[in-house]
């Protein structure tokens, strides 16, 4: 029994003792102990961040001829680091007063937990994977424990959550051709035997492998253009398992991006590939994928008027930063790549977690049926702001960190187009995170919400622990930059050398530490100034407050929340054209179409006649 | 260094800022008044100001989030000079570069945006969004010279970018060898100074004032030191990108002042554009300029 | 109603511990008097001459004084010309809005006793009867020449010490509600909740209290500020 044994079977028992516990009263809590234990399981792999060798798991299945096994390596344990933590404090969210909130509803709450296990223990075993063909059933796996997290909750999820299923379904039947192009190529689905062929196959036949296993993963990362199911599916998904899938989830598909992209077939063979006419390479195009995956969702994020679909479509956006930094290939860009999906996983989460709360309160996240919440809900607000300062990446927060590697790594890589699309994604996101901060919790607070409370402490303990990580990783960025160099050296990167604080290297330091002990010091600075000069304010009622002479009443809303950039969408709004939309609905009516016209064909015009020219003509193929 | 000397330098670096950027709000009200034909403000008269507001008897305050906001302001602003080098003094300099400069520039402004939103006052949150837009619009062209500057250089370092500026003499400066980077810099830097034609975000006939609408005595106090220290930033950081830095201070402060000079002559020629036609003025033409310049910095 | 008393009260002597704090209080009270920002309140035809007194003719940039926007932002609070009922409720407002030490200055007769509107029904004829007036500029209309000398007046009342006049609005406040409420009607209520600020910042005095604000508070809205809850 390795490690890698235990940690599965505990993931696995979990998954049992969903089954069979389902009258268990406060079956939440057990729930979350037992990700902890899983947590601490993966704790006791900790070596792997570090740079020790792979754990391998003691068991193996051969199926026709081929070997299935499983191991962790470095970036396996990244990334369920990631997805347990996520369980872990997702779980924790809903084993108190949401769990009964949401039974109280008429949701099935069991369900919802059984869902969230068998989640966790699906991908930790899709990144154990040790060979195509584990890696594939993992895949499936995974796929279908999401639809059912997502189906829960009522006919509009369900409608999401068949809308994520056929482009999964897509998506797996992209990737079996490419494990049959590999199959057919390499001879065998262990991941050596690809690498080892790799430098023999032709460039169609490299392209095909990209293409097909890039459509394959793309569509769990919400690539453009696969990306149109994830933002409703995610945003109808019941809270808890919102921030879980928001969280870790979409970053499965980048888990697999890199194993076959950069690990297996390597970043130079793929930008070798030239495409005809055009001064792009194959790495090239993937990166020009990759950020228009953050500009045009960051965008449209900002247009969102529900804050759970505003957060669900800046995941979308957030996972193009990784991809672009893990395709640039070097030290500095591929450590953002890596890191970024961390620090994204950790204010994802409680940003989803916090609008969950308000949501909890006060039965909306209407960005315009909002407002002024703060007084009622600070800690809430605390977190949401932690959240935000990450996920627009500023300092002093982890987001910070892992974007600056990335725009340092475009800046070596000399890619001045996709530096300011990633800074013009950066933007965007900026304006959009306001918005939800100010409609949510600043402005006017509604006559209907003065009696709103703070979200019960088994909700705004995992919020706070996770802004505490976001805070602490943005400050000493050097801990999880250590588990992000074992990872490039697991997948055959150039390792980022690094120190506790960040960077240091001629083409320009960072080092966090000094950084944000400066920003602090300069607020001390500003609060001594603030507090110590001048004569102690007075605090005023909301309604006392300049309206150009007008007397306001709580009856009339004194709120700037719709439509909230105004001004930059009459530049801009024309270009909202719902092209991908368009593609879509375009793509499904012609199979629709076509779907009829061999319906037609099939059942209208003497069937048996092409019943019997089908056989025949098999019979013709067996015999010759 | 010693600690001594670095503590010291980190504790003047914001100071000579603000007296500085007292002196440049003078300059800047004065060019005003001298374009309108008037006398303008006695040289006291920022530092009046900011004393009087501080001095009001009764503060009015909308919440706790509200005075977070100013001391956000303020203190990001002082946390972002100890960024900045200037003459004798790198602070620490080196240990950010240009990148996270820019970016700790965003954090004031998110405390202002936030103690803003507080006031519960629909001018404040417009101008905000209004601001951020601006920021949106100013700060594409300004990413292009930040990209062409540390291309060019080879590095994010300021005190680099300056040691190398120095060593090839005015001939070597960025605004000699990257001229077309020179000029989208200078107009991003006029919008990011948010004053006429720019100056949609505070529109007092409009939105009365934006983000100051319900900012009194030391709130409004703190924002003035803040536009103190924008002022300041600013030209700074165009002086350290394009003019070689400060050989010493007399150098320095002429080139900074002729910096902030240069834009607020234009600025009260001008009435304000509104918010889609400065999206739109600032997407199109010091973009257009700045990409010619990068593709000529990178050929 | 009681005739307006004019005599202004010395404020109240706090013990001060610093030894610098004379020198600190004549350094504020100097540079309030050079940086006085004003809301002009633009009521009558005294508002035409503000814009000659602003701009290059006589510009009164040099004295420190610029227009402000909003209240919060203002010391002194200029009345151009004649104020109707509806008009003063919003000046009231926007009085109480301002932040402290803060001056109201009326310009043209109107402001004085009415004016040529002595005799309309709907126009307030003494401003001081409602709020705590520093100076007249009288005239109809004062010329911008009037108006800075008026300035300059007010400016060396604010170095002296003698233009406190909005510390009566709070210590006598009673007084200024019990006007406010003969002519608005007893339901008269502003957002602004003096009383409280006048607590907040000790300026409470013997007639802060009386009959017209125990009116007020039996059918106050309240406006307590939203306290931050845990």
């Amino acid at each position: 029994m390795t490690a890698l044994d235990n940690l599965l079977l505990l993931a696995l028992l979990t998954v049992l003792l969903l089954l069979a516990g389902r009258r268990l009263s406060s079956l939440g809590w057990y729930l979350t102990i037992l990700f902890g234990a899983q947590f601490a399981g993966l704790l006791m792999m900790g070596a792997l961040g570090y740079g020790a060798p792979p754990v391998p798991s003691s068991l193996h299945i051969g199926v026709m001829g081929q070997v299935m096994q499983w191991r962790f390596d470095a970036l396996s344990w990244l990334f369920a680091l990631i997805t347990v933590g996520a369980g872990l404090t997702s779980s924790w969210y809903l084993a108190g007063d949401w769990g009964r909130h949401y039974r109280q509803r008429g949701g099935n709450l069991w369900l919802l937990q059984l869902a969230l296990a068998v989640n966790v223990f699906s991908m930790l075993l899709l990144l154990a994977s040790g060979d195509l063909l584990s890696l594939f059933i993992g895949w499936e796996l995974v796929s279908w424990s999401a639809f059912l997290l997502m189906a829960l909750n009522g006919a509009d999820a369900m409608r999401a959550a068949l809308r994520y299923i056929t482009y999964a379904m897509a998506g797996a039947m992209a990737m079996m051709a490419g494990l049959g192009l590999v199959l057919h190529t390499a001879g065998s689905l262990q991941y050596a035997d690809l690498a080892a062929a790799v430098p023999t196959l032709s460039s169609p036949q490299l392209w095909g492998l990209i293409l097909l296993f890039g459509m394959g993963f793309g569509v769990k990362m919400g690539l453009l253009p696969l990306h149109l199911w994830q933002a409703r599916a995610y945003s109808e998904t019941p809270g808890p398992g919102a921030s879980f899938l928001g969280a870790v989830s979409t970053r499965m598909g980048l888990w697999g991006l890199i194993l076959v992209l950069v690990q297996l077939v390597g970043l130079v063979p793929i930008a070798d590939l030239a495409i005809p006419y055009t001064f792009l390479d194959a790495r090239e195009l993937l990166m020009w994928v990759a950020a228009l995956t953050i500009i045009l969702p960051t965008y449209t994020a900002l247009r969102q008027n529900d804050a759970r679909m505003l957060l669900a479509w800046h995941g979308i956006g957030q996972g193009g930063y990784m991809l672009l930094g893990v395709l640039m290939g070097d030290a500095m860009g591929s450590a953002g790549g890596l890191m970024h999906a961390f620090n994204y996983a950790t204010y994802q989460a409680p940003l989803f977690m916090a609008v969950y709360a308000v949501r909890y309160r006060t039965g909306t996240s209407d960005l315009n049926r909002l407002g002024g919440l703060v007084t009622r809900m600070p800690l809430s607000f605390l977190v949401m702001l932690v959240g935000i300062i990450g996920l627009a990446g500023l300092p002093p927060m982890n987001g910070f960190v892992s974007k600056w590697l990335i725009y340092r790594g475009l800046i070596n890589d000399g890619q001045p187009l996709l530096f300011i699309a990633a800074v013009v994604g950066t933007f965007g996101t900026i304006l959009s995170v306001y918005k939800l901060i100010h409609n949510t919790f600043l402005g006017q607070l509604r006559l209907e919400h003065v009696e709103v409370r703070e979200a019960p402490w088994s909700m705004t303990v995992p919020m706070l622990l996770l802004s505490a990580v976001v805070f602490v990783t943005g400050y000493l960025p050097g801990l999880v930059l250590d588990w992000v160099a074992a990872a490039q050296q697991a997948v055959g990167l150039p390792v980022l050398v690094h120190t506790l604080g960040g960077v240091e290297s001629p083409l320009g330091s960072l080092d966090m530490i000094w950084v944000s002990s400066l920003m602090f010091a300069g607020f001390g600075i500003g609060a001594l100034l603030f507090y110590a000069g001048g004569n102690r304010s007075k605090a005023v009622h909301q309604l006392d407050n300049y309206a150009g002479g007008h007397f306001l009443s709580a009856d009339v809303r004194y709120q700037y929340s719709d439509h909230f950039y105004a001004g930059l969408m009459r530049h801009i709004g024309p270009l909202y054209r719902n092209s991908f939309q368009w593609l879509e609905g375009a793509l499904g009516t012609t199979v629709e179409t076509l779907g009829a016209a061999m319906r037609a064909f099939y059942r209208q015009h003497h069937p048996a006649i092409y019943l019997l020219a089908v056989t025949t003509a098999g019979l013709i193929w067996v015999i010759l | 260094m010693s600690i001594g000397t670095l503590a010291l330098e980190l504790l003047l670096m914001p100071l000579v800022a603000f007296v500085v950027g007292l002196a440049m709000v003078l300059m800047l009200r004065r060019i005003g008044a001298r374009i309108q034909r008037r006398v303008g403000p006695p040289l006291l008269q920022p530092l009046y100001d900011v004393v009087k507001l501080y001095g009001k008897q009764t503060q009015i305050s909308h919440g706790i989030v509200h005075d977070i906001g100013i001391v956000m302001a303020v203190g990001g602003y002082i946390a972002a000079e100890t960024l900045l080098p200037v003459p004798g003094m790198d602070g620490i300099a080196a240990k950010g570069g240009l990148i996270t400069l820019v970016y700790v520039l965003m954090v004031p402004m998110l405390g202002l945006a936030l103690g803003v939103g507080q006031c519960a006052n629909p001018n404040g949150s417009i101008g905000i969004s209004r601001a951020l837009t601006a920021m949106l619009a100013y700060d594409i062209p300004f990413v292009i010279v930040v990209f062409g500057i540390s291309w060019h250089y080879g590095t994010t370092d300021l005190t680099r970018i300056i040691a190398l500026q120095q060593a090839a003499g005015p001939a070597g400066w960025g605004a000699a060898e990257m001229p077309l980077l020179a000029i989208a810099g200078l107009i991003a830097l006029h919008a990011s100074l948010g004053k006429q034609p720019f100056e949609i975000y505070v529109a007092p006939a409009e939105i009365a004032t934006g983000p100051m609408v319900e900012m009194g005595g030391k709130y409004l106090g703190g924002l003035f030191v803040m536009q103190c220290f924008q002022l300041y930033t600013a030209s700074v950081l165009y002086t350290t990108l394009f003019l070689g830095g400060g050989e010493n201070w007399i150098l320095f402060l002429l080139k900074i002042f002729a910096v902030v000079a240069i834009p607020m002559t234009l600025a009260y020629l001008f009435p304000r554009y509104r918010t889609e036609d400065l999206v739109r003025l600032l997407w199109k033409w010091p973009v257009l300029i700045g990409l010619v310049g990068l593709a000529l910095v990178m050929r | 109603m009681k005739e307006l008393d004019v005599r202004i009260e010395t404020p109240e002597q706090r013990p001060r511990s610093n030894p610098l704090a004379r020198v600190f209080d004549e350094l504020v009270r100097f540079c309030r008097s050079r940086s006085m920002f004003m809301l002009h309140y633009c009521t009558g035809c005294g508002a035409i001459e503000l814009p000659p007194a602003m701009t290059s003719r006589f510009d009164m940039e040099r004295l420190g004084i610029q227009p402000m926007v909003t209240p919060r932002q203002a010391d002194i609070l200029l009345i151009t010309g004649y104020v109707s009922i509806k008009t003063l409720k919003r000046v009231i407002l926007t009085y109480e809005q301002m932040s402290a030490p803060k001056y109201v200055i009326g310009i043209c007769s109107c402001t004085v006793n009415g004016g040529m509107y002595w005799q309309s029904y709907a126009t307030a004829k003494r401003l001081d009867q409602y709020l705590p007036v520093d100076l007249y500029i009288a005239g109809c209309m004062p010329r911008p020449e009037a108006v800075i000398t008026g300035m300059r007046e007010l400016m060396a009342k604010i170095r002296d010490g003698r233009a406190d006049s909005w510390q009566d609005y709070y210590r006598r406040y009673d007084w200024y509600l019990g006007n406010q409420q003969h002519l608005f009607g007893d339901d008269w209520q502003t957002p602004t909740d003096v009383i409280g600020e006048a607590e907040h910042y000790r300026l409470t005095g013997p007639e802060t209290l009386g009959e017209h604000t125990a009116l007020l508070q039996q059918h106050q809205k309240p406006l307590e500020p939203l306290k931050l809850q845990l």
